[in-house]
């Protein structure tokens, strides 16, 4: 496995994990709770830097060549098309809180909605990313 | 849609059994890559394509060919 195709795993599996806690807490609290959650949405943030920095760091030192490489041309273009599909999915998830938005829901939900769709979007990039590796693209 | 074979692997064991690495270090690409060309899963560019046949010492079209599917 390649150090680009690690570093995908650890952004895919530490986003769906740290950001699952988070949006299982909002929807346990319901659409009608106060506030941003915005405490638990700071610490959803710190945990998941300080999560894919150690871990980076960690798939850095088994392969130090690998990471301190550039990407070549073969990264770049599995990332433009992961950043493809991604991006059809937030124009998707985009239109879609668009309309719902129209129903009037408490603003905490909206935001709430829009940075679930952000966040599915950019699982979607890794998960893409991961893969194209994995066919060999 | 048309197919592009290569003679990668048979040319590394021709010049010194050089591996994937490095190959992947002359024409700076990654071991990864290399082995995707070498088993036709990925197309490199066309500058890549010439800094391998330059790394073997051969004109293009003997390291890499074409066949179209009618």
């Amino acid at each position: 496995m390649s150090f680009r195709e690690k570093t995908a795993w650890i952004s895919l599996l530490s986003m769906a994990g740290i950001y699952g806690v988070y949006f299982w807490s909002v929807i346990k609290a319901g659409p009608q709770a106060g506030g941003f959650h915005s405490g638990k949405l700071l610490g959803t943030i710190i945990a998941l830097v300080v999560v894919q920095v150690v871990l980076n760091i960690a798939v850095a030192i088994f392969a130090p060549n690998e990471a301190k490489a550039p990407r070549d041309e073969r990264d770049k273009l599995i990332e433009l098309r992961a950043m493809r599909f991604a991006y059809a999915g937030l124009a998707t998830g985009i239109a879609f809180a668009c309309f719902f938005g129209a129903f009037n829901p408490p603003i905490v939900f909206n935001t709430n909605a829009l940075l679930f769709i952000l966040v599915t979007a950019e699982i979607m990039r890794c998960a893409c990313q991961i893969v194209q590796y994995r066919r060999g693209a | 849609m048309g197919t592009i074979r290569n003679e990668i692997r048979r040319l590394r064991f021709e010049h010194g059994e050089m591996t994937q690495q490095q190959l992947a270090e002359k024409i700076h690409l990654t071991r990864q890559t290399v082995n995707a060309i070498e088993q036709g899963k990925y197309s490199p560019s066309l500058e890549a394509a010439f800094r391998i046949a330059t790394v073997f010492g051969e004109p293009l079209e003997r390291v890499f060919h074409y066949s179209s599917e009618e």
